[in-house]
């Protein structure tokens, strides 16, 4: 058998999720919908934003443009996870069901093969929401915009978004061990509400909860200082990409070692 | 010839929880570490020749899933050995799912939103399938089955037979030495059902696959099957050739009747009375599993006449249950 490599995987993911968008485009009306729905969800998120800083003029020292930058930043590094991995949600029931098996039966890799059925559209609103205010923060901010400053920010954004998606994977998973997954799966959702807020704001004690154990801190608050206080950078924000990709390893071999254990319920 | 799948005394246990009663019950539970050990296959040997087509059956619960999801590679036996055209089915499952093709009767493994032409496509590239044989495969369909109208039609929008069709298709593609059909023909009506047979025969003959085939359904097994194997409670009862079989249960037939009154307590009378064949009952008929070669149905219906007032009757080949129970209860000499 030939061996299947990334150019492989490459191919066949870009053949399904053209396959899966022509699908769903093909329901108008469903589209618009959700399209708008999404839409309405980023302005009211925007509101309570907006709202909340004509009472607080700054948080812990982030004036409301700085809130603004780490609020389109955690917009932008939620969308992949949003978009690619959003098969995570119906984990659950195939499991349940015993759909799940038929993932099983065919020669590519499991993960892949079952986050490569879902590609959710209406993530696509947020990334623009995302890029709007990022773009407009970093205006009004003024600050430079050179190569290095690119290059830092696709770094942190993807590191921003493999943390999301390692955290998703891991409560999604939990679904092979526990029947009533969703309630992890809508935790780990909620948390990243937090992402949006510098991690100064929480006690000690959260802060320690945000930095180590559930890392959502580095969803947006530790690379947004990388671009936007450079001069008072702490160690782990330049460790973060390292974090990022081992989280993410670690949910894949959590998420793969559940799905490898699990046997289905009797036909 | 080596056999294209060896199976080696195997075993598979599961560990359950042993689940206490009400609220109470579910509690404790919580933090019990009671478990027993259930043996859902029990030290099963078999061999299967490339080309053959068996049909493996057993009542719900035996253990015919669990041996399947072994032989796929979806599950490890807690002891004893499987190959699957020489190589470990769990431990190297992407590389023997190359080599299989599954079908599971009512679970579609195709991709649902999508023309099933446009799952084809993927399936080719999954399987890595060349142009060449891609293009014979579909020709072969479309000289067995009229599949031109399904191809454009997504799998959301088929109905239950076509469906199946659909998946039995995509589970021959990449030309498999060997296809799991786990009740293929459930729920389907009678024509499709023969359309279906017809195609697994047919495809079996053309390409030589050896084909596993689940059912509960004896009609499936005639069409197709010329060994049997039967599993009751993990353990393997029955291994051999149909006409074999047959032999031991042909002249058995079922006589149910439907009469007015009780019938749990006309059957206990009945019983006393047919004393050599087992009678069971429903809300809806007596049944009576008659051995022609001892009387005929024809007398016991005679005799039976003069005792009920029989409003119905119905005559039936021996059910696979009523075969799978008679050699469980008394064996196969």
């Amino acid at each position: 058998m030939k061996r299947k490599g990334l150019g492989f995987y490459l191919r066949i993911y870009v053949k399904i999720l053209a396959q899966d968008i022509k699908s769903k485009m093909s329901y108008r009306a469903d589209f618009f919908i959700s399209t708008i729905g999404m839409i309405c969800t980023n302005i009211a998120g925007f509101i309570t934003f907006w709202i909340l800083f004509r009472n607080f003029p700054s948080i812990s020292g982030w004036n409301y443009y700085e809130m603004l930058f780490l609020y389109g930043f955690s917009l932008i590094s939620l969308t992949p996870v949003q978009c690619l991995f959003d098969n995570n949600w119906s984990l659950r029931s195939y499991v349940y069901s015993g759909d799940f098996i038929k993932y099983c039966f065919r020669p590519i890799n499991l993960f892949f093969y079952f986050q490569s059925e879902v590609f959710d559209i209406k993530g696509l609103g947020q990334l623009a929401f995302g890029i709007g205010t990022l773009v407009f923060a970093w205006v009004k901010i003024g600050l430079a915009f050179t190569p290095l400053m690119l290059l830092k920010l696709i770094v942190f954004l993807i590191t921003a978004s493999l943390i999301m998606i390692a955290l998703q994977n891991a409560a999604s998973a939990t679904c092979f061990w526990i029947q009533n997954s969703f309630y992890i799966l809508d935790l780990a959702y909620r948390f990243r509400d937090f992402a949006k807020y510098p991690v100064t704001i929480f006690s000690p004690v959260f802060k320690f909860i945000f930095t180590f154990i559930v890392p959502i801190a580095f969803i947006a608050y530790y690379p947004s200082l990388v671009i936007l206080r450079p001069d008072t950078v702490p160690v782990l924000s330049w460790l973060s990409p390292v974090i990022g990709v081992v989280f993410f390893w670690l949910s894949y071999k959590f998420w793969m070692y559940g799905a490898l254990k699990y046997n289905g319920t009797g036909s | 010839m080596a056999p294209i799948i060896e199976l080696k005394n195997v075993t598979k246990e599961f560990k359950v929880l042993n689940r206490r009663e009400g609220l109470k019950g579910s509690l404790r539970d919580l933090f019990s570490r009671d478990y027993k050990t259930v043996r859902a296959v029990d030290n099963i040997s078999m061999s299967i020749e490339q080309g053959e087509i068996i049909g493996y059956l057993g009542p719900n619960g035996a253990g015919k899933s669990t041996t399947i999801k072994m032989m796929t590679g979806v599950l490890e036996p807690t002891s004893g050995e499987i190959t699957v055209d020489g190589t470990v089915p769990y431990y190297n499952r992407a590389k023997n799912a190359q080599k299989i093709g599954v079908v599971f009767g009512q679970r579609s493994q195709l991709w649902w939103a999508l023309p099933l032409v446009e799952s084809f496509k993927l399936l080719k590239d999954i399987y890595m399938i060349e142009d060449k044989p891609y293009k014979d495969m579909l020709a072969l369909y479309q000289s067995l089955v009229d599949i031109e109208p399904l191809l454009h039609k997504t799998v959301r929008q088929m109905s239950l037979g076509q469906r199946t069709l659909s998946d039995i298709l995509a589970a021959f593609l990449h030309d498999p030495k060997i296809v799991f059909l786990d009740e293929p023909t459930i729920g389907l009506d009678v024509s499709m059902k023969s359309k279906i047979r017809t195609l697994i025969h047919a495809l079996n003959k053309e390409k030589n696959t050896t084909v596993i085939l689940t059912t509960h359904d004896m009609g499936d097994v005639d069409a197709l099957c010329r060994r049997i194997a039967i599993i009751d409670k993990g353990k393997m009862l029955y291994d051999n050739d149909i006409e074999h079989l047959k032999g031991f249960f042909g002249s058995y037939r079922t006589l149910k009747i439907r009469t007015d009154g009780d019938h749990k307590i006309q059957a206990e009378a009945i019983r006393a009375e047919l004393p050599d064949f087992s009678v069971s009952a429903d809300d809806e008929w007596i049944s009576v599993l008659v051995d022609e070669d001892r009387q005929k149905v024809i007398d016991v219906l005679g005799q039976l006449q003069k005792s009920y007032d029989i409003r119905d009757m119905q005559l039936n080949e021996i059910s696979t249950e009523e075969v799978i129970r008679k050699i469980y209860e008394e064996g196969v000499q």
